[in-house]
């Protein structure tokens, strides 16, 4: 029956197609807020059928985000009841295939046949949201390729048609042989505010007349180790006597000589992914040439001239990535614009650009992006223009690509302030006020923009409103800016990173961020005007604005407060370096380039290029290198007129590297591996195992005559029913009576939390909870205090650590306050990463089902993996890995030993004699945020007598990694590693969620242990060993970051291998019973891109509810 | 209009050679370039010709001009500065009259019974105003032309309003500028090396040579653009073709198109092929 009987379902086609902006504008939420299950559904059915029809791109779209939002956030409300369903394996291979409309079909087919299910509506939600986006770039795409003067590089096919030639002046050259430098220098951008991230194409593509930036150039300089501000991108292309095309990128310590064109296509090959970009973007050599058999000597015999070829070089003077400056977008402009002056392709050869052809390089930028597979916003390469400016979305008209396709244009305008509008005062008075710096968090700020794109779409009620704020504010600052009043700017810059930013995106701030600004108020008072969020998100890039009198003082000072802040948190946030302070300076000319002859290349340049020229035979270097290997010696001797007296030392080292750091390395990997407890025969008979083909990928799996099928009803018990009240207040009793402790697993880092960065999931302030940001463990313990509070007795807090976390834990433990006993228990094992086998490699990124990534990125992660099986037979297959710091070169050996550990390390040992009413554990992992001693569930295990209860969810989409199943006959939990075949996984219904109560004395049973014995190492030791043999032993893949230069970071996929708790249900003796908890209770939250669902979803309302923070 | 006169540029520093070089006309006769270019411009009724040459050259052109070299009114182009300067050596030439302009790197090759020139002529004639000859061509030709954008007269296949005039673009540009309805992708409308124009082209060439700083060079396309910001300016696609003899192989394409239009048609096809079936 219909709740609401006034809201006709046809109201959302209305919406999207209204020519009204208050009916367009309409909140999804509130339209659906008051619908019934089957006036949902309807509306589901209506709008599938007009997005499959209608000719509007965003019509379709937004069609398809609503689409998705239904089946996410509202029809899970009213599913209640209806939770499990099947999603057939075919859709879950059309999802991974990127064959969305294929998946939507089949979800679609199972819920007409199986009705619906909030299994079947967490498939179709991702479907909908990914066949969204992929619509969305795909018409990105078409419009940078059809932008006026980028689409004759997608029909040149041939070195023959190549139409470009370097222009002559180039060609010239001097006394000693050498050609002119064409050098191009080019500011970064900071922008004052962003409207909400309106700068996301979409969006503006969409909504240009809410699409606006404010952003300037700015010079930089690392404060107290530059003198004086500079622009920071340094772009330099010169003609050479050798028919290649050689790339080198100074601040990456990279340089390739390339001489086939596939390689110039290859961008994850190597470090020169972006100069590779420019290079095609500039149409050098253009985008139509991939796949041409030609060799590059073609195309730059077209080109240069026969027997020439040219040599393209980048340097950014240390700026570290994560700056929020739009680094690489302008160093793509930069690179982009030295090209495009070089062939004739923008009209002057040097000094600044004209409007027109800085258009056309930012046009360039954007295709350079997409073919990296990145994405930036419209206002990224805002260093290229000059000053500060105005940058808008723009109306599609008659005769653009994008009339009639979408309401915007691609490429914004630019209004550049003048000096009237903005005065010379102004802008010295923001130098003199404004204190740029980097945090030192490097964050991926892509999950931000599918955010904010998502809310836009769907308008919902608050997001909306924020956007108005947020374009009022930018008003708001053109106009402060205008009257020369600093100190309002900041206020309102201030304003706009705390109310609408956030109440768009909570994500964009972070605990290191809000105590940042927190401590310069209290420091500084009303000498602190504001905080200034540069661009998508805080952390990295930032600014902060003084009081002009204070502002030298201040500068020390928040580099000092900064560096302090960070050591407190860099356990709980990924940092890549350490802050920094810049001094800037508004940059008035925009890019800008010189022809320089008989000119030194960029600092930085010998060091990388002269020891390979030296290993070489003289005889064989081109008239050019020997040229340069004399001015080299020039430079050094002090003999030309730019002298450079460290470049000698510089080269030196570089030939002569320090060779102790690889030992002191070794080193202290040793001494770490001997204190955690490390088997060096365990670990040489494993590797022997993997090279044998013994253990490996493959090898995890059950026999494939394994019988998995889903379990019965009387399989499980449903602790989502009410409980009769006699068994709950037998349960409140034994809380009461101190029978229970939580167990909370935090040994392992959370490796996709951070991708691999390193840091202690548990101690991450993920959210904010209370008015403040909550780490994981904080809010454990907050629902023990809750616990606590309700029934007077403090349970018993344990937090399993490793070696990685156990001292963070530690001292972050002692802080907190809590009434009841916090205890850590130390992990006792720890296990060296290896180098994967080329076999495993291949297993994992050919056999298992793989996510189909959009076809830029899937070259180049295809480009990516075949480097890293390169480098796994190159370093040596199940080798250990050490190259990178000890700390990640270890790893935890998986949460089955966590428990074994309590034992081992005295810790339930002692808690015992100092608590011996205690019965019960319930164990849980650090991102079961749901976990509570639930009366009800403690109930259900108390009853049943059982040694564990597993508690297991409904399975969702997004649930993957095994799950309850019967295997050959008996119910028990099966790993996903385990799986024989990833299509049986589709068959279960239930996901296990990790939490289980645990029956201590039971469970010393099965260890052939008991409470009176578990002082005595040894019997202790043996019990363990003996248990742990019969657990099966998975071998991984996880990724490592290892960070180097100005906070880069490499990936690397390593081998480690794991026992794993669930497999305790294997164990005939053990016994096992299963409870179905709500899905809330059980959930994981396992990547951070879940966050803000789960918070719209009132899954963080329900979790706060269940804690008290003081 | 009347066009009387004409003029051809031979001044270049790379292409003195160019125009005595020799070819078979259609006829069968061997003749140089420079004779095939006065041939064109005669058939159009002009027997007044200025040649602009590189000083001491006018000898050797006047012989290779042959039956002509008369009628040759010879500029020298001293302390050269481009291709707009050579032009306007010739501007006392041309007086107060709208002339026919060659260059001596192209030669012709029409499709019907009437000429490029006498073509060109008679849309200028008719429309009473500079009119340049243009053919379509692929963009990777765009290096070695000025190119026109503009728009389509209607009821006047092949007949253009010149808006802009740009020499030598890359596609970059071309697509941004010089794009006319009508054409195929990837193709411009590139000049043909044959323009009737006004005397009022010489007060622009002036400007711009007067305005050039040391080293630079005045090219005609800059001067054809503000042409058309100034009064009306047209172009034309002729049925016919041009052949650039600057070009690599540029002379021996321009040879076979002549053979191949002439008097000994068979022959040249019979030993084309012959000679491709031995390759």
């Amino acid at each position: 029956m219909s709740k609401s009987s006034s809201m006709a379902t046809a109201d959302l086609v209305e919406v999207i197609t209204s020519n009204d902006p208050l009916a367009r504008n309409t909140s999804l939420d509130a339209v659906c807020q008051n619908l019934s299950r089957e006036e949902l559904l309807t509306m589901c059915g209506q709008l599938d059928q007009f997005r499959r029809h209608s000719d509007n791109l965003y019509h379709r779209v937004r069609a398809l985000f609503f689409l998705y939002a239904i089946h996410r956030f509202h029809l899970p409300r009213e599913l209640a009841g209806r939770e499990c369903g099947v999603i057939p394996f075919t859709a879950y291979e059309g999802l991974l295939n990127r064959r969305f409309q294929e998946a939507i079909r089949d979800l679609l087919v199972e819920q007409e046949l199986s009705g619906p299910s909030i299994t079947l509506s967490s498939g179709l939600a991702a479907a909908y949201h990914s066949l969204a986006f992929q619509t969305l770039a795909d018409q990105v795409r078409k419009s940078v390729r059809t932008v006026k003067g980028n689409q004759w590089m997608f029909r040149t096919g041939h070195p023959a048609d190549l139409p470009l030639r370097i222009r002559p002046e180039l060609l010239q050259v001097d006394d000693h042989g050498c050609f002119p430098l064409l050098r191009e220098r080019t500011s970064v951008r900071m922008d004052f505010s962003h409207s909400g991230w309106s700068d996301i194409f979409f969006l503006g593509m969409d909504f240009p007349e809410g699409a606006r930036v404010i952003n300037a150039s700015v010079d930089l300089a690392v404060r107290g180790k530059h003198a004086q501000p500079e622009p920071p991108i340094e772009a330099v292309l010169r003609v050479i006597d050798e028919p290649v095309l050689r790339l080198v990128s100074i601040d990456l310590d990279a340089s390739a000589d390339i001489r086939s064109l596939g390689e110039v296509y290859d961008f994850a090959r190597d470090y020169l992914g972006l100069l590779k970009a420019a290079v095609i973007a500039s149409g050098l050599i253009p985008p139509g040439m991939e796949g041409c058999d030609e060799g590059i000597e073609s195309v730059l015999n077209k080109l240069v001239g026969p027997g020439k070829g040219l040599e393209i070089v980048s340097r950014v003077n240390d700026i570290p990535k994560g700056s929020r400056l739009a680094v690489s977008t302008n160093l793509l402009g930069s690179l982009i614009s030295v090209c495009m002056r070089a062939s004739h392709q923008v009209s002057r050869l040097t000094g600044t650009l004209s409007e027109e052809d800085r258009r056309i390089v930012a046009a360039r930028a954007i295709l350079g992006e997409w073919l990296g597979g990145s994405g930036g916003g419209w206002q990224d390469s805002g260093g290229v223009w000059p000053g500060i400016k105005l940058i808008s979305g723009s109306p599609a008209e008659p005769g653009d690509p994008e009339h009639g396709i979408s309401r915007g244009r691609l490429l914004p305008r630019h209004h550049v302030f003048s000096k009237e509008e903005i005065s010379h005062e102004t802008r010295t008075q923001l130098q003199e006020s404004l204190i740029l710096v980097h945090g030192g968090m490097a964050q991926n700020v892509g999950p931000i923009l599918e955010m904010v794109t998502e809310k836009y779409l769907l308008r919902s009620g608050q997001e909306w409103e924020a956007r108005q704020e947020a374009m009022a504010i930018l008003d708001e600052i053109a106009s402060a800016l205008q009257a020369g009043d600093l100190r309002e700017v900041g206020k309102l810059t201030g304003r706009n990173f705390a109310e609408p930013l956030q109440r768009i995106i909570p994500w964009c701030s972070n605990r290191y961020t809000e105590s940042l600004v927190e401590q310069c108020q209290a420091k500084y008072g009303d000498q602190f005007w504001g905080f200034w969020m540069l661009g998508g998100m805080a952390g990295g890039g930032m600014g902060f604005i003084f009081d002009p009198a204070v502002k030298g003082e201040a500068s020390d000072w928040l580099a000092d407060t900064m560096l302090a802040t960070k050591r407190d948190l860099e356990h709980s946030l990924p940092f890549a370096m350490d802050p920094v302070v810049y001094d800037f300076e508004i940059n008035d000319s925009g890019t800008r380039a010189e022809l320089v002859s008989d000119g030194a290349m960029p600092r930085g340049y010998y060091e990388l290029i002269v020891p390979e020229l030296l290993r070489r035979d003289m005889q064989g270097l081109s008239s050019t290198q020997q040229s340069e290997l004399q001015r080299v010696s020039g430079l050094c001797r002090g003999t030309t007129a730019a002298a450079d007296p460290g470049l000698a030392h510089r080269l030196l080292d570089r030939i002569l590297p320090e060779a102790h750091t690889e030992a002191e390395n070794s080193t202290s990997l040793a001494q770490l591996l001997e204190e955690n407890g490390f088997d060096l025969i365990a670990h040489n008979q494993l590797r022997e195992d993997i090279l044998s083909g013994r253990l490996g990928l493959p090898q995890n799996r059950l026999p494939a005559n394994a019988r998995i099928e889903d379990v019965y009803a009387e399989d499980i018990l449903d602790a989502r029913q009410a409980i009769p009240a006699s068994l709950g207040q037998a349960a409140e009793k034994a809380i009461a009576a101190g029978e229970v402790a939580v167990l909370t697993l935090a040994a392992g880092v959370g490796s996709r939390w951070t991708q691999g960065a390193g840091v202690v999931k548990a101690l991450h302030p993920f959210c904010k909870m209370g008015g403040k940001h909550r780490t994981f463990l904080e809010t454990h313990l907050a629902k023990s205090r809750q616990v606590g509070q309700r029934w007077g007795q403090y349970p018993t807090h344990i937090v399993s650590t490793g070696y990685m976390t156990d001292g963070p834990i530690r001292g972050y433990l002692d802080r907190l306050d809590y009434a009841g006993r916090k205890v850590v228990s130390r992990g006792k094992s720890v296990g060296l990463r290896m180098i994967p086998t080329a076999r495993d490699l291949r297993f994992a990124w050919e056999e298992m089902q793989q996510q189909l990534l959009d076809e830029q990125q899937e070259k180049m992660r295809q480009s990516a993996r075949a480097a890293l099986l390169h480098w796994a037979e190159a370093a040596g297959e199940a080798a250990d890995y050490v190259d990178n710091l000890p700390m990640q070169c270890m790893h935890p050996v998986g949460h089955w030993y966590e428990v074994p550990n309590l034992l081992r390390n005295g810790v339930l040992s002692d808690l015992l004699s100092e608590q011996p009413s205690l019965r019960y554990l319930m164990l849980h992992n650090i991102d079961t945020l749901g976990a509570s001693i639930d009366p009800g569930v403690l109930a259900l295990h108390m009853t049943s007598g059982a040694c564990l209860s597993f508690e297991v969810i409904t399975r969702r989409l997004e649930d993957r990694g095994g799950g309850l199943a019967r295997v050959d006959g008996r119910p028990r939990l099966v790993e996903g590693l385990a799986m024989p075949d990833e299509r049986e996984e589709f068959k279960l219904s239930y996901y296990n969620s990790m939490t289980t109560w645990i029956d201590i004395d039971r469970l010393l049973e099965v260890f052939g242990l008991s409470r009176g014995i578990l002082d005595q190492a040894d019997v202790v030791d043996e019990a363990i060993r003996s248990l742990g043999r019969r657990m099966p032993t998975y071998v991984t893949l996880k990724d490592v970051k290892k960070r180097w230069g100005n906070g880069q970071e490499d990936v690397f996929p390593v081998s480690q291998f794991e026992k794993l708790w669930g497999d305790m249900t294997a164990l005939s003796e053990v016994d096992c019973q299963f409870i179905v908890v709500p899905t809330v209770r059980g959930q994981q939250l396992k990547e951070q891109a879940q966050l803000d669902g789960w918070l719209r979803d009132q899954s963080a309302a329900q979790i706060e509810s269940l804690c008290a923070w003081s | 209009m009347q066009v009387t006169k004409a003029i051809i540029t031979a001044a270049g520093q790379d292409q003195t050679a160019l125009p005595l070089q020799t070819v078979v006309d259609r006829a069968g006769n061997v003749r140089t370039a420079l004779a095939l270019l006065l041939d064109e411009v005669s058939s159009a009724g002009i027997d007044d010709v200025a040649l602009v040459v590189s000083p001491g050259q006018a000898e050797r052109y006047r012989q290779a001009a042959s039956v002509h070299g008369d009628r040759i009114a010879f500029f020298e182009q001293h302390d050269p500065r481009g291709y707009g300067d050579a032009l306007l050596r010739a501007r006392e030439f041309a007086g107060d009259q709208s002339f026919l302009h060659l260059v001596s790197d192209h030669l012709y090759v029409t499709r019907n019974c009437k000429s490029c020139a006498t073509q060109l002529i008679e849309v200028a004639q008719r429309e009473q105003c500079s009119v340049s000859a243009i053919q379509p061509t692929r963009e990777n030709k765009l290096a070695f032309f000025g190119a026109i954008g503009g728009a389509p007269l209607a009821r006047q296949p092949g007949i253009y309003e010149v808006h802009t005039v740009l020499e030598k673009p890359t596609p970059t540009v071309a697509e941004q500028q010089l794009i006319v309805a009508g054409q195929r992708a990837g193709h411009y409308l590139c000049l043909f090396g044959m323009h009737v124009l006004t005397p009022g082209i010489f007060d622009l060439l002036e400007q711009a040579v007067a305005g050039l700083e040391d080293g630079q060079t005045a090219n005609l396309s800059q001067s054809l653009h503000e042409l058309a910001q100034s009064q009306r300016y047209l172009a034309s696609q002729l049925d016919g073709e041009r052949y650039n003899i600057g070009e690599k192989y540029g002379l021996l394409l321009a040879q076979l198109a002549i053979a191949l239009s002439g008097d000994d048609r068979d022959n040249v096809l019979t030993e084309l092929v012959e000679l491709v079936a031995k390759q």
